[in-house]
């Protein structure tokens, strides 16, 4: 587990020495900014008292917009592409894995640098709650499971990007793979208001992350959406593992 | 110590390397010798773990490389060719991070960084982006990261491709150097190199192993037996009465009067006998001064080379029908050209 560390960190370094982490992260402090201000805007030009007490900013910031799905299945392509596929692009996958480690090793070593990232996208916006509970009262219970639910949700989708950075061979083809993959997942969870049928409904709101962060936001910790979270996750791992493993039969 | 017993790798009808067989015994160098696209690099890529056979066993130090490859890997250290590096990293900061990777503990990682670098002479580029290193430079930052944990097996995969002449020979010194405590398999298709650093060379083409010997017994296993030239003052036929007489020698041939005076000629022996000195008291007992006596180089080992990657290894692909990696294109119609040019 040594090895995972190292690589991590290697990950980590060479990706903050990037200008791609600092594009992709002004973009989206930006993006969540404009977000920030388009929803107080919107709740401060209601009624005092109009909305219940779980409808504030902060429950739409994180997954109640369209621009912020929109910006994470942008982003999460952009973070993992590089994973593996640059690795393999630039020849460097051969002395990786002809030093003494492991695959599984490499694969957790890349994906806790994934989390990193990740995080570190959401470090900047605990910014917002500071300023609602300035001028408001933030419900800390509700904040902490909503981070939650986002960390699960990075969780799963980094982990489908790390998969798809092991399939491809350039991070281009990767980012495209891992954007159709998640984009995939999400309109799965539209299904929801198309169908009419209650057993229909019940099963792609399951799936849906939208309903995932909604029932976070509201302060609910439902087991059922982070064993969908950690589920994928192992699949994805556990695939991208394999893939790594098959590589060693190809030309 | 490095052991493979009938290594195939196949892809789909492809077959890269078949059945090859080779040893490497502790404190040995060994060639591992091929024109481009015989083999080579896939052979050690198999044999460092990076692509699994087809078939055939790879024992690393007696540990069985297909079920505990970590184990293997952790014995060897490997410079594939063209050495990839990650571009934005500075030279000692790669090294840092590859010997922490291969389990070197902290406390000795700076030292042996240091050493790595000294031992690949790269110590100047050590505080440098990868990524803007001269091509030389970068393969040398690879051969330090192959000694950078101080394994007992290195494997090194052309490693003065790239380098100019001064760069050569110190990697050659390098190997030479490393000789007799280290068990290295480097692959070359660079002649004089391997004549100068292997004490045994494994000639590979077409996936095959053709032959496998000392470079200098190869080279005679070629000719078949030594011969002298000399040269000097008298009659051919005087010559050839003086070294009639001379155990050992098979025939003497007059090459040609290089004056008036002088003479030239080829003096042939049985294999492994040292002819020179018997030759030179015979011409001297009969009072025919020599000016040039010298072991004629009969067949360098680009002769040999030449010679067991065309005929030789032609007459032995004949029968399997099936050319081996002639290139990366593995269609249909590519393969079906290589048969007529086989034919």
């Amino acid at each position: 587990m040594r090895a995972a560390w190292t690589i991590a960190k290697r990950e980590i370094v060479s990706f903050f020495v990037s200008p791609l982490a600092y594009v992709v992260l002004a973009v989206w402090v930006v993006a969540m900014g404009f977000q920030f201000y388009l929803l107080s805007a919107f709740a401060a030009s209601q009624p005092f008292g109009s909305g219940s007490a779980t409808d504030t900013p902060l429950k739409h910031f994180f997954g109640g917009t369209t621009l912020f799905w929109l910006c994470v299945l942008v982003f999460v392509p952009l973070l993992t592409m590089r994973l593996l596929a640059e690795e393999s692009r630039n020849g460097t996958l051969e002395p990786l894995l002809t030093a003494p480690v492991s695959e599984v090793s490499v694969v957790l070593g890349k994906y806790a640098a994934a989390v990193v990232f990740w995080v570190s996208m959401f470090v900047p916006t605990l910014m917002y709650a500071w300023l609602t509970s300035r001028f408001g009262d933030v419900d800390p219970g509700a904040l902490g499971a909503t981070y939650l639910g986002v960390f699960g949700l990075g969780l799963s989708w980094m982990a489908v990007g790390l998969l798809m950075s092991a399939i491809a061979r350039s991070p281009i083809v990767a980012a495209l793979l891992t954007f159709v993959a998640l984009g995939g997942h999400f309109m799965l969870g539209l299904g929801q208001f198309i169908f009419t049928d209650d057993t229909s409904r019940e099963v792609f709101g399951y799936f849906s992350v939208w309903t995932h962060l909604d029932a976070f936001a509201t302060g609910v910790v439902d087991s059922r959406y982070l064993t969908w979270d950690l589920s994928l996750t192992a699949l994805a791992l556990f695939l991208a593992v394999r893939a790594l493993e098959a590589r060693r039969y190809e030309s | 110590m490095i052991e493979v017993e009938h290594l195939t790798k196949r892809y789909g009808q492809r077959t890269a390397v078949q059945d090859v067989s080779f040893r490497v015994g502790r404190g040995e160098v060994v060639g591992f010798l091929g024109p481009n696209g015989a083999g080579k690099s896939t052979t050690l890529r198999m044999v460092t773990g990076f692509l699994a056979p087809s078939g055939g066993t790879i024992r690393i130090d007696g540990i069985d490389a297909l079920a505990h490859p970590v184990e293997a890997k952790r014995r060897i250290g490997y410079m594939p060719e063209a050495s990839p590096l990650y571009p934005e990293m500075r030279a000692r900061e790669y090294l840092r991070y590859r010997a922490e990777l291969k389990g070197v503990p902290r406390s000795k990682i700076a030292s042996s960084v240091e050493r790595a670098l000294e031992q690949a002479s790269v110590v100047e580029a050590g505080d440098r982006i990868l990524g803007q290193l001269s091509k030389g430079t970068r393969q040398r930052v690879g051969l330090a990261d192959a000694l950078v944990a101080d394994p007992p097996i290195l494997v090194l995969d052309e490693p003065t491709a790239g380098l100019d002449p001064n760069q050569i020979r110190q990697v050659r010194d390098l190997v030479r150097a490393l000789a007799g405590h280290k068990t290295v398999l480097v692959s070359t298709h660079i002649l004089p190199e391997v004549e100068a650093t292997c004490g045994r060379v494994v000639i590979i083409h077409r996936g095959r192993v053709v032959r496998e010997g000392a470079p200098g017994a190869l080279r005679t296993s070629v000719t078949g037996g030594t011969s002298l030239l000399l040269e000097g003052r008298g009659r051919p036929e005087a010559f050839q009465a003086a070294l009639a007489g001379v155990p050992g020698i098979d025939a003497v041939e007059a090459l040609d009067a290089v004056s008036d005076v002088h003479v030239r000629a080829r003096v042939t022996g049985r294999d492994g006998v040292d002819l020179a000195e018997a030759v030179f008291l015979a011409c001297a007992a009969a009072g025919l001064p020599l000016r040039e006596l010298r072991p004629e180089r009969a067949a360098s080992l680009e002769e040999v080379f030449e010679r067991l990657t065309t005929d030789e290894a032609n007459l032995l692909d004949a029968p399997s029908g099936s050319p081996p990696d002639r290139g990366s294109s593995d269609d249909g119609a590519d393969d079906a050209s290589g048969t007529q040019e086989e034919s």
